[in-house]
């Protein structure tokens, strides 16, 4: 008896175990919900913190001034997400089809490729700018 | 609804809803049949097979109804985009469907449940209308 009541005082101490993002509960109007978020008024509870932030792999980050153009990243890119625009000698990165694997950022002789810690890109359209890397 | 996908995707829609990250507290709810949704999470890169039946499911579905696209193969195909044995991503074979897309190879639970509000967005705005 004795051992199972500190578990439970100590189970009645402990938060939920629970990642409330975005909002705790479901807001009645959600496009006013989202309208004060940007507005600032309100607040977006942040998701599970990434585990290893030196090592996470999100949406990539194209440094366009670094990049030569030697098409590395395209030949080594298994899902073909990366398209070479001839004229200017640079490339372009589709994040609709890209899937994180980061070769194409350990293959960059220039270092011209980073993974950011993003990954909230879900879009209504996948030609956005958003899902486009230039 | 998986349409030929690794099952990566499939774990992290369940990641989602088990209680770490809890989407049934806003009323997001499993249903056991498409008749019952209002939203359709399809992951893979629609094999030829399960064409038709991505098809018959969209259309079991009633309106006004949005597809989640969840995962990279069900955007463009992914690394599955010059396979032989595909009839296209999705937006190939429902062209007239309101699609929310969620890239990633999975995508995390955080995503997948930022691609369900902005589903709820899009169904709030029908309402209105």
């Amino acid at each position: 008896m004795l051992p199972m009541l500190s578990q439970l005082l100590k189970q009645m101490m402990k938060k939920p175990f629970t990642n409330l993002f975005p909002a705790k509960y479901a807001p009645k109007n959600v496009r006013g919900y989202l309208k004060n978020v940007q507005e600032g008024k309100t607040k977006i509870i942040p998701p599970v913190g990434i585990p290893d932030e030196e090592t996470f792999r999100g949406k990539i980050v194209y440094d366009r001034e670094k990049c030569i153009g030697c098409k590395m990243c395209i030949r080594v890119c298994p899902a073909k997400a990366i398209e070479f625009k001839e004229e200017e000698k640079k490339i372009r990165i589709y994040i609709g089809r890209c899937i994180f694997c980061s070769q194409c950022n350990d293959v960059c002789p220039v270092d011209a490729l980073h993974m950011s810690n993003e990954f909230l890109l879900a879009d209504a359209n996948k030609a956005s700018e958003n899902l486009i890397v230039e | 609804m998986n349409s030929g996908s690794c099952n990566g995707c499939d774990i992290e829609i369940i990641a989602a809803l088990t209680p770490r990250y809890d989407a049934e507290r806003f009323g997001i709810k499993l249903v056991g049949s498409p008749r019952h949704a209002d939203v359709i999470a399809f992951t893979g890169p629609v094999t030829d097979d399960m064409a038709d039946k991505v098809k018959r499911i969209y259309e079991q579905t009633p309106d006004p109804k949005v597809i989640l696209v969840v995962g990279a193969c069900g955007i463009s195909g992914g690394v599955f985009h010059e396979s032989y044995h595909l009839s296209g991503p999705i937006e190939k074979i429902l062209p007239e469907a309101k699609c929310i897309y969620v890239p990633g190879c999975p995508p995390r639970p955080e995503a997948i449940i930022y691609g369900v509000v902005k589903a709820w967005e899009f169904l709030e705005g029908v309402e209105k209308k």
